[in-house]
């Protein structure tokens, strides 16, 4: 089917980099955006604004908090018919579950706290199995108050998952097609290394002032190839995150027995209980549990803050406690656990250093997740991941003006209708995203459910720029530009300034206070953020407006390289 | 009216090259996972660290078969290839793990 080895590779990189380019634009810029996500949702969510907290009294202010958790209806209502065995009686009512698990996380950069519990289904179909019914909420850890349920937090649970998840929750759906697009990545950075033999020499070569081909395949290049450790190990960390559950889920699988009998030896070796022994049982004193963490994590020289809290088989023998350190100080994630007998405080068992596999696996994860504090470190993945974008974004517009003026010459609509989807995956995604926050600044602090609303603003929003880039698309097919470019960096623009404008009203959080005044960086670094969008957006437009009155000649600079592209 | 066979062949070579290197590829990487984690485990390494070492090496087949899945010249070598290969892998797989449990606790 293929001439030979390399065409075959650059048919893979051209088509299948077309078809999963618009998903991976989404990957990268909202992986970008999420790496800033716990500052974003300070933004969003005005009553937030206040200082990172460490891990709150459990006795005083998480014991209640706990109390207070419900199930989830939801949860509820689809997970409890099929765990739960009629046969053996009545199905226990939502809230009424007894609770056997609870757990809270924080990270350096949190001021809320995200706690939850997972509630035992009593009369169970397979009463070894585990069966929860989950109940998350967030709380303010300096009062115990809930966060209201209904307000997004538009960083970490809008922005976050779309990197990962589209949003799509449907069967799944959004992680296995950003699995596709991962492995897509990396199978197009690999044939984009074969295509391109002068590889070390695109290091240094961005020829801005040629034509618009020879420029953009040269930032094309650039981009990927100053970026390809970066591209490689995001691609590939972030597909390892999820392989073991989503894409290759064996234990749970056809090594299911395998993984059973594992648990059950690695109970007995590590003496933590996998199952309740029936007997009840009260909790000691939690707090004195965390004090005793922190003396051996300082002991063994360790910064030494809880990141994760985990309580299991809740007021039963063999309840254990789990303390896990926040891992600020390196690049792996949480660890060191000290894990105590919950009825009696006694330690049952300390962590010891990983094994090499597991050591690699969480150093790779951590890469990805970046829990550490480096503040320098964490602008530099934001760069990577927009590196990214410029990448996959010149690899469209590559994609249309190689073809545009034949597809003009001879009628076909093919490169409109690439550049109007390029357009609004590119355009129209950061239109989304804005848009969300100036919605979130516009609708009403009190309107119920304001969070859905949000989220229908920004797909509605998205869907319009794809509508707008179609039906200005015309002039690609005579060869010249959409002028959507153009309307939509001006759109971009306009709403980026709202943004920051509707933010110092409504919140009285202007830049003045929040750099200067009473600083609070993590709102300003998001104003600033979206200043500087607004300026790029705006150069953006202006040299779109000057190329469309005056088109360069569009000639191939280098027919060779750029026919092998 | 027949068609030949080649020629029908050659006229969904491609996009059932498409759906081997992808549906193909996903099967023949999943069963390599089972069957390197059961041999790992087999060697006396703890079962979470060989479906982690396990994971890490099925994601580079994946990526390794789905690149061979285009570059080389038969579609039907594709087509045929990697479903026998997961095959293959997953029985291995299924006979590793019953030795092992029969060893005991």
């Amino acid at each position: 089917m293929f001439a030979n080895f390399r065409q075959s590779m650059a048919w893979l990189h051209t088509w299948f980099g077309l078809v999963l380019g618009y998903v991976l634009m989404s990957c990268f810029f909202f992986g970008a955006l999420s790496v800033f996500d716990r500052e974003i949702d300070r933004w969003a969510l005005p009553e937030t604004r206040f200082a990172p907290q460490p891990m709150p009294s459990f006795d005083k202010v998480l014991a209640p908090a706990f109390a207070r958790l419900e199930a989830d209806p939801a949860d509820y209502a689809l997970n409890m018919p099929a765990m739960h065995d009629p046969a053996k009686g009545p199905q226990t009512p939502r809230l009424s579950l007894p609770a056997d698990e609870y757990w809270a996380y924080t990270t350096h950069r949190d001021p809320v706290l995200a706690i939850g519990a997972g509630f035992r289904v009593p009369l169970a179909k397979d009463p070894d199995g585990h069966n929860h019914i989950h109940g998350n909420a967030t709380i303010d850890p300096r009062s115990g108050a809930a966060v209201p349920s209904d307000q997004l937090k538009i960083g970490s649970q809008w922005f976050y998952p779309m990197h990962y998840s589209l949003n799509w929750q449907w069967r799944n759906m959004g992680i296995f097609i950003v699995g596709l697009a991962g492995l897509v990545m990396l199978a197009a950075l690999v044939t984009g290394v074969i295509m391109h033999r002068k590889f070390f020499r695109e290091f240094f070569t961005f020829r801005p002032a040629k034509q618009t081909q020879r420029s953009l395949l040269d930032l094309h290049n650039l981009t990927g190839v100053v970026a390809l450790p970066f591209h490689f190990f995001f691609a590939f960390t972030g597909l390892l995150i999820f392989a073991g559950f989503y894409y290759f889920p064996v234990s749970q699988f056809q090594l299911k027995p395998l993984h059973d009998q594992h648990e059950i030896i690695e109970a007995r070796e590590t003496g933590l209980p996998h199952a309740r022994a029936g007997i009840p049982a009260p909790l000691a004193s939690v707090d004195a549990m965390m004090a005793e963490a922190r003396r051996r994590w300082a002991a063994r020289d360790m910064a030494g803050e809880v990141g994760f809290l985990q309580l299991q088989h809740m007021g039963d023998a063999n309840g254990y406690v789990s303390i896990y350190r926040a891992g600020s100080d390196r690049v792996a994630l949480v660890g060191e656990a000290i894990h105590f007998k919950a009825s009696t405080g006694e330690v049952l068992r300390e962590e010891p250093p990983r094994a090499p596999v597991p050591a690699l696996n969480e150093f790779l994860a951590g890469l990805h997740l970046q829990h550490f504090e480096h503040w320098l470190l964490r602008w530099l993945y934001v760069l990577g991941g927009l590196l990214g974008c410029v990448c996959i974004a010149t690899g469209f517009i590559f994609f249309v003006e190689k073809r545009k003026q034949q597809h003009a010459r001879s009628g076909l609509q093919g490169a409109r209708v690439v550049d109007a989807l390029a357009v609004g995956c590119v355009t129209g995604m950061i239109i989304a995203a804005i848009g969300i926050l100036v919605a979130n600044r516009l609708l009403p602090a009190g309107l119920t459910d304001k969070g859905a609303w949000e989220q229908q603003i920004f797909w509605g929003l998205w869907a319009l720029s794809f509508v707008h880039a179609a039906l200005r698309g015309a002039p690609v097919a005579q060869a010249r530009i959409n002028p959507a470019w153009r309307e939509q960096c001006w759109t971009i623009a306009a709403l980026a300034l709202a943004a920051v404008a509707l933010n110092a009203i409504t919140t009285g959080d202007h830049l003045l206070k929040t750099l200067f005044l009473d600083p609070y960086l993590a709102v300003a670094g998001v104003d600033l953020s979206l200043l500087v969008c607004a300026g790029l957006a705006i150069a953006a437009a202006l040299k779109l407006a000057r190329r469309e009155r005056h088109p360069v000649a569009m000639g191939a600079a280098d027919p060779v390289e750029v026919a092998n592209a | 009216m027949t068609i030949p066979l080649t020629a029908s062949l050659r006229k969904f070579s491609l996009p059932l090259r498409i759906l081997a290197a992808i549906l193909g590829g996903w099967a023949f990487s999943w069963s390599f996972v089972a069957c390197s984690t059961t041999v790992l485990v087999g060697l006396g390494m703890p079962f979470h660290d060989a479906e982690t070492a396990s994971l890490m090496l099925g994601l580079l087949a994946f990526l390794t078969v789905f690149l061979w899945a285009f570059a080389t010249r038969s579609a039907l070598r594709v087509a045929t290839a990697l479903p026998v290969g997961a095959l293959l892998f997953h029985v291995v797989a299924l006979l590793l793990q019953r030795q092992i449990l029969s060893w005991g606790l």
